[in-house]
Formats: structure tokens, C-alpha cells, sequence
């Protein structure tokens, strides 16, 4: 563990001031490689990881999705038992939800909400680093259950009684328990840190109304993170505390409701759907308005619209649970509640219509993926209202039509927006753009495929198919579409891989060609992180920005001239900052926040196999916490001679 | 590509779904008139086309017994006919958002060597009153489709009159009058009806204490008492399992609850699901135009099984239904040491099956009490674990008129065959016939020897099961291919 390294000596010649209590690493310097990545506190980096980490996820889920499909290609197909079938169908929901959809949002929200705002950091950089690993170390604990005993097998929304020891007696549950405990909490913890850092860290003049929409949607969804993982967090500990120690909060026999784990759920769940498709709407809404080269259609709407879908979310989650008994007044009222959640949605997709609507649009990769964002949500929208209508949702809930429905909006909604932010911020992040021809590719038969694989659900469940089922009968007549519905995710397959093939392919084409300058702003585009060097400096920005109108860099490109014609005035080269980081202060890396991450699995373990390793997982916890505060605030080795200002938080007005 | 998916078509034998004669004409015209690459072309896309379409109709076409688009009971009729609105309003909506998007884009498209920095579409920054408008008229919209919505939600919460109100359903010669409970029990994987008979309104005695609970907690408040998830029985009451049998026409009131977890109760062509939650009662109805069976599936997820715990319900004519009641209140037969392969069946029913099952013959032993949580598989054989146990078996299927039913194990299976080539489902018409004594072994009733067989002697080899965790039927490896006879040849005579 001796890790410590002797300071090096200042440029001054000044001595640094030893301060190394007992145990406490000093910060680890000039690391590179694996080292730099694992004890980076930079957001850039961060985000990145959470993008390559969601990516591998993806890969495990999209397997599991793949073989769900294989298994219900035929009737009565044995390709997967009962038992393998329910635990990848809900592994494939667990992790596409927590480790891929969630952490790709939270991907973006690091990467490009500190280059929005014009900020050099978020607000607790080690807070950051801790928020990924937690999640990191959560969501490889959740997949070690393939290894020891099977993954869970209760769906991803786990329903008490099945949930409990009786029903469930296999470890997958707890492990599907624990992860997402642990996971959990990097996602509180990364909430309180991006609001903190869109709340007072903003560059100077950037008021709230000139906020990029991106930022907007990234403070409404780590607003619904905050209130929404403590809800699940109570409900985990509570089925912790029943399967572990014998406790009867979800015990019939002694007298509990079963419907309060829905209720828990659901208060979690619903809101949780609108944080995985928030952070897409407000790429996409940074994606059209660049493309069409015109504003984005009603600013205040989009805001707005998105503050309204981030409080109505809190009233409808008993939507979920319309044939589950509540009584027809409690129906009543989510039923209607439910509907007019569709008012803020449909708002924003004709903002965006309007956006296009007259726009000189460049239909490249980006902005393919973010129309087919706008016209399948649609898709996913429509069917929402039809199972808004309780009577109707009894017929469809639990069907096909529901998983038809909930791919529209997360896979035609969220990843689709996902991919358009990959394409357009992939030369910000990297320096090199993805190639358009596979991109295209990569579009087109990622809608093909995604329609072919959803579409034929919403049959499928009008005709009756229910979800979570294992095999059926040929009488039943689901075969059809069922066999198309398979050889659509194949396509899908192929082409949601092809993004991996580019960006590696791009990489390839682009170091051959001996790594050209892609330039500041290759996309002409509006927001101030395009005001910097691209890959992005490591310290973002040389000065801070000074921010005076939405679109600000825009504005700073575009001006009427003497006759009142709107023209370039100038060049991105001419204007961007030319990344000259010298004499920039920026927070030093630190090993704690892994370590202490890694203290949470431990101790996971220790719940599930024996109790005994929670005493090894206890100790490097309290040690990684005591290290982490008493750890030298600052690093020696930089002198600080660009004084303090650059890195104060800036009140911007309101 | 085009010309390959095509030729594709071409050379695989027409579709099964074509009729041969069709196929056979079209392809050659095909064939026949040109040699032409492109005419050729065109007609192979033709034909794919066709035959694509064909498929596509054909697959629509077959019969789908869960299709929620074919109602045959007012509930589901009623929701059918207030979505046709609704669907078509959506239908519009899609039209108008999907291909308008798709419109815009490709009318404003700037080709990449069109691309002028300087040539700046307007630049429109919004338009207070268009948003305003567009969010007001969905608004609208919503609201007017709340109305139904909101209607809806509380008509399919009505039942029948308040079913404790003293209306007798089954008097005293065994003729029906007034309504029909039926209470639905859930468990992994497979469910159990419980017919109130006796009039009183009640099924259940909650707690073993004698005092019974009646629907709606007439009786007292179901809240109040600790529930015993072992739900014991009015034992003038009828169980069954498997298939629900209901009169036809007439509305019947459900009343669902779980010995374990969540499942969930749908018969789509009758009406939507409802939940069926331990420790909880739910109400809903159930009501059949005609006499047919219709099929439904468990439609929450309650672990292994799950996707086979299916249903079948049977709507009989009245006087057909009440025929059927008769014969379910009857005790079943006990064998006599006359007719050797069914004596010597029931001896091993009595051996190796009654810890679970139970077939009420009038010698039901009721006692002495054993431990509660005793593990039934373990219980000497003969004996039951308690009064509610001897009814209901707490874990198993009733099978007092086991052969009078047509599914079994959770409604995965049809017991008989040669009803109908490739069709399981039963003419309701014939439904009352279903006998296998009736002297005609050969005739169109035929018990399935050879699937009871199988189930019997390896259960958790059909359907995916967890007999050591109580939950299932365990496999009976010791039974010998003759006493399986035995034990199939005793079980047809449950009828």
C-alpha cells in the first residue's frame, strides 16, 4: 500500500509543508496511463468512463436481450429454461436501466455540462470520481451474480412476495439488491454534485434563462435523481433487512401489504423514466437547433415544459399499478394525472417540429438520430396515452404492448438521443469526428431494426401476449410476429455496434492521417464548449467565459451586418480560446474515492455470503474516509501565482 | 438487394399459408412471359410482395384466443368499443407527427455542396400564442377523453348486488336462482375457484377460528384479522381447479386473493386483469356472451413458472351449467376391490397423492391436527395436515372431478384427445359429455393416457417447477409403468 511519493521540489525553491498524518497518501502526481484514470478527478475524464463503462453494459444486456429473443423466436422453444429465461430477462432490465441508459445520461451530464456552463470542474471533483467507481463497482457486483448462483431472478421491478427468502431463495436477489444499493448511491451523490456545480458555477453572465437546454434538463433530471434513489434505497433496505436478518416488513403471513414495495417502487420508478429520457431531450434539443442553423423554438416552452414533466412525474406512478387493486378513486385519479403528463411532452416535440420547421438542415448522423428521436418517442408517447386510460390498461398492462411502449421511449427516446450526442460531442471529447458513411449505416439500420424488433409488440400485445413469459403455444398465434420481432434485434444488434466500429474505425483513419486538427467548432455550433480547442483542454477554458446571450457563441459568430443581413463575422479559429492552460489551477487526482468505493462491494459481499467480510469492507472504509478528509487540500507542486479567482465559484445573476 | 430478397422468394417452396393452387399460378406467370432483367425484377418484387402480404394476412387471420380485439363479455366489449375513438384520434396523431417530421426534414434539407454559411434561414425565436395553442388543445383533448376514461374506471368496479343480501344461488332440489360468486385463488402455477354454493355469501373462515368472512369483509373486516395465508374453507362450498366453468350470460362476481405471491387474473376476451394479492381481497367480474371456453394467462410475473400458469374458462348455457353443478356437488366414487386396476390405483392415490391432492369421496379424515408447518410430502400416507388441508390440500389441485374438467396443471395440458385434430378447446356444446366411462373408449372423449402418464410420474420434467421448496409437484420415480395405469385408470373415474 505505500503508494506515497515524495513531493517534488516547488519552482520556487520554497519547501513544501510536509503534512502527512499517519496513513494519509499524499496526492498521487504526473500519473498517466491506468494510474491517471483511475485516480483522475477531472470531469472529462469521468464522463468518459461512465460513456465506456455504459458501453460495456450495454454489451451484457444487449447479449441477454438478444438471447430473450432467440428463445421466443418459436413456440415452445428450449433454447433457455424457465429458471435462465426469468433471470435474463431481469438482468436484461436491471442493467439496461441502471448500468447502461443511466449512466450514459450521467455520461453527457459530467462530460459537457461543466463546458456548458463554462466552469473548470464540477463542484466536488473527488465527489465525482467516488459518484463513478460507486457505480462502477455496483453494477460489476450486480453482474458477479452470473458467477455465483445465478443472476436475479425476480424482474427488474422485483414485486414483493417474490422477492422474499421464501419465494426467492437463490442469491441473484440479493445481489440484484445490494448492486443497486451501492450503485444507488453514486447517484446521489453525483446529483448533489452537478446541481451544486449548475447552481454556482455557472460563468459570469450566464443567468438561468441563458442556460443551454442541455444544462436545464441536467438540473430537473439530478433534481428527480435526488428525491427518486432515496425512495428505492428505503424499499432495498427494508427487502435487506427481511432476506437477511429475518425481518417481515414484506411478510403476508405477519401481516404486511405487499403493495407497499410497488408503492416504493413505483414512487422511484416513475420518476426514473423521465431521468433516463430527460438528458436525451436536452441533447437533442442542443443537436436540432445546430443544424437547422435557427434558435430552438420557444426557449421558455422547453424550459418550462421540462420543469413540468419534472414535478408531474411525482403524481403518476401509481399508473403502474392500475390492475393491482387501489380502488377505483386512486385509479381515477392517476388515470388523469397520467394523461396530461403527455401536454409538457408533446410541447417540447412540436418545439422541436418548429425548430426543423423552415431550418436549412444538414441531415448528418447527429441530427438523424435526433428526428428519429422526435418521431418515435412520438410513437412511445401515443401509446403511453392509451395505457393512461386505466379500463384500456387492463387489457394491455403486463402485455407486450406495454414493452413495445417503454422501448419506444427508451430506445427510439433515450438511446436514440444518445447516439446523436455521441456523434455530435464525439469530436469535442476526441478530436476526431466519426465517420458519416458508417454513420449512416449505423442510423439506418438502427431504425430498421428498432422498428422491426418494437413494432411487431404492439401487435404482439393487443393480441394478448403477456410479458415475462418464458415460452408459449403455437394455438396462441404469437409465432408471426414474434419470428420478426427476433431478426429486427439482430439488425439492431449490428447496427447499434456499428457506433463502437466507428468510433474505432474513425480513430484509426484519423491517427493515420496523422491526427489532424478537427478545430474548435467543427459542427458551427451555438454553445460556448465549442469555444474551446477540441479534444478539450484539460482545463476547459483558459479565462472564464464571459457569457451575455443564450447561444452565446453563436452570437459571437453571427452579427447583422450594415444592411441588416444576418452574416459571419467571424471565424471559430479567431474566436476560440486557444488553450493555453499556463499557471491554471486545477484539483489534484486523489486515490481515495476508489478506495472507499471499493470498500461498499466488500461489505456487499460480506451481506450476502457471510457477515464476517464486512469487518475488512468496514475498516477500508472508515480508513478511506479518514484518509480522504485529512488528505492535503491542495496539491504543492503548482504554484498558484494565477491567483484565486479562476476557480471561485461565480455567482451568475439570476 | 431488392432482386435477391426476390429471388429469395422465388425459389422457396410457396408458403405454407398460400394455397397451393394460387402460388403455383402466380409463379408462373412469373416465369413465363419475359426474360428481361428488369421486368423480371419487378415481378419477383411483386411476388415477394404478394407473398409478404399473404403471410401478413394469414398471420392475422389465425385464431388468437387472447386477442383483447375480439370481446365476447360486456366488460371487455365495453372496453373494446370505447377505444375505437381513441385509437383512431391516436391513429391521426401519428400520421400527422411522424410523416410531418419527416416532411420537414426532407424539405429542408441542404445538400452539403448547397451549404452557404452566409444563406441563414430565418431565425425564428418562437411564437408565444402557437405554443400556448399547442399546449392548450392536447389539454383539451385529454380532458375530453377523460370523460369515458373516468366513467370506465368506475363501471368495471360495479358487481352485482351486495352478494351477502340472503338470494339464494343454488336452492334446495340443487336448481339455481340469484347470482354467482366465485372466489379466485392464485398460486404458483396454477389456480383454484371456489363456488359459493351454500348461500351464504361467505367462502372463507380467515383464521380457523370458525367465525367466516365474507366478501367486501361482510362478516367482519378482513383487516383486522391476522390472514392466514392458508385460506380455510366453508366446507358446504365447491372447489375446483384449473378451469373456471360460469353460465353463460349471466354476471358473475369474483373475488381474488394469492396463497403466496402476486399473480394476476385475465381472461382478455371477458374483460381486462386484476391482481390477485395475498393478504388482500379484490373484487372483479367476469361475464360470457356465449357458451365457449375462453383462455387466459396469469399476467404478473410470479417466478418460475410463470408463463405456464394459464387458465381456461368454460361458459355453459344455464340449464347446462346447472347440470354441470349437480354433478360437482356429488361426492366423488369410492372404487370398489370389484374393478382390480382402479382399486389398486386408488391405494396408491391414497399413498402417495393425498398428502397434497385430495378427492372428496366422503372418507376425508379431518384429524388429528399435525403440525402446521410440517411438510406435507413428509406426512405419513393417508393422513392430511388439517381440517382446511383436507379440502383444499393447501397445495395442490382439488381433483374430486378431476375428469370432468379438460386442462390440467396450471391449464397447459388437455387431458383429452381426439377432440379436434390441432384443437384443444372443447365445443361447449359437449362440454357436459366429457366422460370416460360413458362405454365408448374410442369415441371422440378419449382420456390422454399417455400426457397424465408423463405428468405423474415426472412432473418438474413438464413444466418447470421447485418441489423442494413446496412449491410444485415432485416427480414419483418409484411408480412402475403399471401402477402409473393404475393411477390413470382410478383418476378417470373422477368424473
Amino acid at each position: 500500500m505505500a503508494i506515497i511519493e515524495e513531493p517534488l521540489a516547488l519552482p520556487s525553491g520554497d519547501e513544501a509543508l510536509a503534512s502527512n498524518p499517519l496513513g494519509v497518501f499524499s496526492r498521487p502526481r504526473n500519473a498517466t496511463g491506468l494510474k491517471d484514470w483511475l485516480t483522475t478527478v477531472d470531469h472529462k475524464k469521468i464522463g468518459i468512463m461512465y460513456g465506456m463503462a455504459a458501453m460495456f453494459f450495454l454489451l451484457i444486456g444487449g447479449a441477454a436481450a438478444l438471447a430473450i429473443r432467440v428463445q421466443l423466436a418459436t413456440p415452445n422453444s428450449n433454447f433457455l429454461s424457465a429458471d435462465q429465461y426469468n433471470r435474463i430477462f431481469t438482468m436484461h432490465g436491471t442493467v439496461m436501466v441502471f448500468l447502461v441508459v443511466m449512466p450514459i445520461g450521467a455520461a453527457f451530464a459530467n462530460f459537457l455540462m461543466p463546458l456548458q456552463v463554462g466552469a473548470r470542474d464540477v463542484a466536488f471533483p473527488r465527489i465525482n470520481a467516488f459518484s463513478f467507481w460507486v457505480f462502477f463497482f455496483g453494477g460489476v457486483m450486480l453482474n458477479t451474480s452470473w458467477f455465483l448462483g445465478g443472476g436475479a431472478n425476480g424482474g427488474w421491478f422485483n414485486y414483493a412476495p417474490n422477492n422474499g427468502i421464501t419465494y426467492s431463495p437463490s442469491t441473484g436477489i440479493d445481489f440484484w439488491n445490494v448492486g443497486l444499493l451501492i450503485a444507488g448511491i453514486g447517484s446521489l451523490t453525483g446529483a448533489i454534485n452537478l446541481i451544486t456545480t449548475v447552481i454556482n458555477m455557472r460563468a459570469p453572465g450566464m443567468s438561468l434563462m441563458k442556460m443551454p437546454v442541455f444544462v436545464w434538463m441536467t438540473l430537473v433530471t439530478q433534481f428527480l435523481l435526488l428525491f427518486a434513489i432515496p425512495v428505492l434505497t428505503v424499499a432495498q433496505i427494508l427487502l435487506l433487512m427481511d432476506r437477511v436478518f429475518d425481518a417481515n416488513f414484506f411478510n403476508v403471513a405477519q401481516g404486511s401489504d405487499p403493495l407497499l414495495w410497488q408503492h416504493l417502487f413505483w414512487i422511484f420508478g416513475h420518476p426514473e423514466v423521465y431521468l433516463m429520457i430527460l438528458p436525451a431531450f436536452g441533447i437533442i434539443s442542443e443537436v436540432i437547433p445546430t443544424f437547422a442553423r435557427k434558435p430552438i423554438f420557444g426557449y421558455p416552452f422547453m424550459v418550462f415544459s421540462g420543469i413540468a414533466i419534472g414535478f408531474m412525474g411525482w403524481g403518476v406512478w401509481a399508473h403502474h399499478m392500475f390492475v393491482s387493486g387501489l380502488g377505483p378513486l386512486s385509479v381515477t385519479a392517476f388515470s388523469v394525472a397520467t394523461m396530461f403528463i403527455a401536454v409538457p411532452t408533446g410541447v417540447k416535440i412540436l418545439n422541436w417540429i418548429a425548430t426543423m420547421w423552415g431550418g436549412k438542415l444538414t441531415l448528418n448522423t447527429a441530427m438523424l438520430f435526433s428526428i428519429g428521436l422526435v418521431t418515435q418517442f412520438t410513437i412511445g408517447g401515443l401509446s403511453g396515452v392509451s395505457h393512461a386510460i386505466a379500463p384500456s390498461d387492463t387489457q394491455q398492462t403486463d402485455t407486450y404492448y406495454i414493452v413495445a411502449h417503454f422501448h419506444y421511449v427508451l430506445f427510439g427516446g433515450a438511446l436514440f438521443g444518445f447516439m446523436a450526442g455521441f456523434y455530435f460531442w464525439w469530436p469535442k471529447a476526441f478530436g476526431y469526428k466519426m465517420g458519416e458513411k458508417m454513420g449512416l449505416w449505423n442510423f439506418w439500420l438502427m431504425v430498421v431494426g428498432f422498428n422491426l424488433t418494437f413494432g411487431p409488440m404492439h401487435i404482439l400485445g393487443l393480441q394478448g401476449m403477456p410479458r415475462r413469459m418464458q415460452t408459449y403455444d403455437e394455438a396462441m398465434g404469437f409465432a408471426f410476429w414474434n419470428l420478426v420481432a427476433t431478426i429486427g434485434s439482430f439488425i439492431l444488434a449490428v447496427g447499434t455496434m456499428l457506433v463502437l466500429v466507428n468510433a474505432y474505425a474513425s480513430h484509426r483513419k484519423w491517427k493515420a492521417a496523422g491526427r489532424p486538427d478537427v478545430g474548435p467548432d467543427p459542427w458551427d455550433g451555438r454553445t460556448i464548449e465549442w469555444s474551446i480547442q477540441s479534444p478539450s483542454p484539460e482545463h476547459n477554458f483558459d479565462v472564464d467565459p464571459q457569457v451575455s446571450s443564450l447561444d452565446d457563441w453563436w452570437h459571437r459568430k453571427y452579427a447583422e451586418d450594415e444592411h441588416g443581413h444576418l452574416r459571419r463575422v467571424a471565424t471559430a479559429e479567431e474566436l476560440a480560446q486557444p488553450g493555453n492552460g499556463e499557471g491554471v489551477h486545477l484539483p489534484a487526482p486523489s486515490y481515495w474515492p476508489i478506495l472507499l468505493a471499493f470498500s461498499l462491494p466488500i461489505i456487499g459481499y460480506g451481506l450476502i455470503f457471510t457477515l464476517w467480510l464486512c469487518i475488512p469492507g468496514a475498516f477500508l472504509l472508515v480508513a478511506s474516509m479518514y484518509g480522504w478528509s485529512l488528505e492535503p487540500a491542495d496539491d504543492l507542486d503548482i504554484p498558484h501565482d494565477h491567483g484565486h479567482d479562476d476557480h471561485q465559484p461565480v455567482g451568475a445573476g439570476v | 438487394m431488392t432482386s435477391r430478397l426476390g429471388d429469395d422468394v422465388t425459389t422457396d417452396p410457396s408458403p405454407p399459408t398460400l394455397h397451393s393452387d394460387q402460388s403455383g399460378a402466380t409463379l408462373e406467370k412469373v416465369m413465363a412471359p419475359t426474360t428481361r432483367s428488369t421486368s423480371r425484377r419487378l415481378t419477383t418484387m411483386k411476388l415477394s410482395l404478394v407473398a409478404g402480404l399473404a403471410l401478413l394476412i394469414s398471420a392475422c387471420a389465425e385464431d388468437k384466443p387472447l386477442n383483447t380485439f375480439e370481446p365476447r363479455g360486456p366488460r371487455a366489449e365495453a372496453i373494446d368499443s370505447m377505444m375505437t375513438p381513441i385509437w383512431i384520434i391516436m391513429g391521426v396523431i401519428f400520421v400527422l407527427v411522424v410523416f410531418g417530421t419527416i416532411a420537414i426534414a426532407i424539405k429542408g434539407r441542404v445538400a452539403p455542396e448547397d451549404y452557404d454559411e452566409d444563406d441563414l434561414p430565418v431565425q425564428t425565436h418562437g411564437n408565444f400564442n402557437l405554443e400556448i395553442g399547442w399546449t392548450i388543445a392536447p389539454a383539451i383533448l385529454l380532458a375530453v377523453i377523460s370523460i369515458p376514461t373516468v366513467q370506465g374506471i368506475w363501471e368495471l368496479e360495479e358487481t352485482n348486488a351486495d352478494p351477502a343480501s340472503g338470494e339464494c344461488r343454488a336452492n334446495a332440489d340443487g336448481s339455481r336462482s340469484g347470482e354467482l360468486d366465485v372466489m379466485v385463488i392464485g398460486q404458483q402455477w396454477w389456480w383454484e375457484y371456489r363456488y359459493d354454493i351454500d348461500c351464504d355469501g361467505f367462502f372463507e373462515d380467515v383464521d380457523g377460528d370458525g367465525e367466516i368472512y365474507g366478501p367486501n369483509g361482510a362478516g367482519g373486516d378482513i383487516d383486522d384479522t391476522e390472514w392466514d395465508i392458508n385460506i380455510a374453507l366453508d366446507d358446504d362450498d365447491l372447489v375446483i381447479a384449473n378451469q373456471l366453468v360460469i353460465p353463460a350470460g349471466e354476471q358473475i362476481d369474483l373475488e381474488l386473493t394469492s396463497r403466496d405471491v402476486i399473480h394476476s387474473f385475465w381472461i382478455p376476451r371477458l374483460n381486462g386483469k386484476r391482481d390477485t394479492v395475498p393478504g388482500r381481497l379484490h373484487t372483479w367480474s367476469l361475464e360470457a356472451n356465449d357458451p365457449g371456453e375462453y383462455t387466459g394467462w396469469c399476467t404478473e410475473f410470479c417466478g418460475l413458472s410463470h408463463a405456464r400458469m394459464r387458465m381456461s374458462a368454460v361458459a355453459l348455457s344455464g340449464p347446462d351449467f346447472d347440470a354441470w353443478l349437480d354433478n360437482q356437488l356429488q361426492l366423488a366414487d369410492v372404487p370398489t376391490e370389484a374393478d382390480e386396476d382402479v382399486w389398486a390405483g386408488y391405494q396408491l392415490f391414497q399413498a402417495n397423492c393425498m398428502s397434497c391432492h385430495v378427492v372428496n369421496d366422503g372418507n376425508l379424515s379431518y384429524g388429528p391436527l399435525v403440525d402446521e408447518d410440517a411438510d406435507p410430502l413428509d406426512l405419513e400416507p393417508g393422513t392430511v395436515k388439517d381440517f382446511e388441508a383436507a379440502l383444499t390440500a393447501g397445495a395442490a389441485p382439488n381433483l374430486t372431478h378431476f375428469a370432468t374438467r379438460t386442462v390440467f396443471a396450471g391449464a397447459i395440458f388437455s387431458h383429452y384427445a381426439g377432440l379436434d385434430a390441432d384443437d384443444d378447446i372443447v365445443d361447449p356444446g359437449e362440454y357436459l359429455e366429457l366422460s370416460v366411462d360413458d362405454g365408448n373408449p374410442d369415441g371422440d372423449y378419449r382420456l390422454n393416457e399417455a400426457i397424465l402418464k408423463r405428468w405423474i410420474s415426472n412432473a418438474p420434467d413438464q413444466k418447470a417447477m421447485a418441489p423442494d421448496d413446496l412449491r410444485g409437484m415432485p416427480s414419483f420415480p418409484a411408480l412402475s409403468e403399471e401402477d402409473l395405469d393404475h393411477l390413470v385408470a382410478y383418476l378417470a373415474t373422477l368424473d
